[in-house]
């Protein structure tokens, strides 16, 4: 049994930091790759405990479906020239910097205190003898949460064509 | 003691406050979507690792649904976005501040 905490930390670190890039940077290209890394990142994480199908999903859809759509729409609208200058000393900056700080410092403490509990049988050596990851979360998807699924496809076709009809149209 | 259960959780947490904190600070739309996204990747990586700690599969299951939400959700924003683009000619907030009155 390798400790994962190591490279899990490793990976914390990258996306924290990356995520921090996100906040100060001024070009909005950089901010999409910073973007990119944080979910790379993620992805990482879900892998290392377990969650192989999320991972997958995590570098499908988000890392690349949506990057995309944003990378594009930045190329589209040329946003290089517009160069959003961050006030980095500005009293609003400053107010959210501290309650920010706050929030995560006494988050932290909060969750250290925690005493983690299990209610349920599927830890990772119960998944693995059922079949993975994948196959246990494919029948839950398909028997127990089969209205929500179909639910959520109608939703995608809705604002498929919700952003369709909104990117053509042209409004007085 | 930072162990494998806690370590996704203060992730998450700090995630969603940067995604927070660049949602109210910054004046790009784009990159005001960007910090939604942020948050929502924030919220996803406490399900799961919940979801692990606790030995279910309820927060994974949630898991896809959001993702799947959060693509619709940018799909729509960006699209909103260059109906923003087209009328004002730029994508800053304080641009587009014509419902202000």
């Amino acid at each position: 049994m390798v400790d994962i905490i190591y490279p899990l930390s490793f990976l914390a670190a990258a996306s924290a930091l990356l995520a921090l890039v996100m906040l100060f940077a001024k070009d909005a290209l950089t901010c999409a790759m910073a973007l990119l890394g944080v979910l790379l990142s993620t992805a990482g994480i879900y892998g290392m405990i377990g969650a192989h199908f999320v991972a997958t999903i995590q570098l499908v859809v988000y890392a690349g479906a949506i990057m995309v759509l944003f990378v594009f729409s930045i190329m589209l609208l040329n946003l290089k020239k517009l160069g959003d200058r961050f006030p980095i000393t500005s009293p609003r900056f400053l107010i959210g910097a501290v309650s920010g700080l706050a929030i995560v410092g006494a988050g932290t403490w909060g969750i250290l205190q925690w005493i983690p509990q299990s209610y349920g049988t599927w830890d990772n050596q119960a998944m693995l003898a059922a079949g993975g990851n994948t196959r246990i979360l494919a029948h839950s998807l398909f028997t127990q949460h089969a209205i929500a699924f179909e639910a959520v496809s109608v939703a995608l076709i809705v604002a498929l064509v919700g952003a369709v009809t909104l990117a053509k149209r042209k409004f007085e | 003691m930072l162990t494998v259960t806690h370590l996704p959780q203060v992730l998450a947490l700090f995630l969603f406050v940067v995604g927070m904190l660049i949602v109210l600070l910054r004046r790009n739309t784009i990159v005001l979507l960007m910090g939604i996204e942020l948050m929502l990747n924030a919220a996803n990586l406490s399900l799961v690792a919940f979801a692990r700690s606790q030995g279910q599969l309820d927060g994974q299951i949630m898991v896809f649904f959001v993702i799947t939400i959060a693509a619709a959700e940018s799909a729509v924003g960006l699209s909103i976005l260059v109906n923003l683009y087209r009328n004002f000619g730029a994508v800053t907030t304080d641009r587009a501040q014509t419902l202000q009155g």
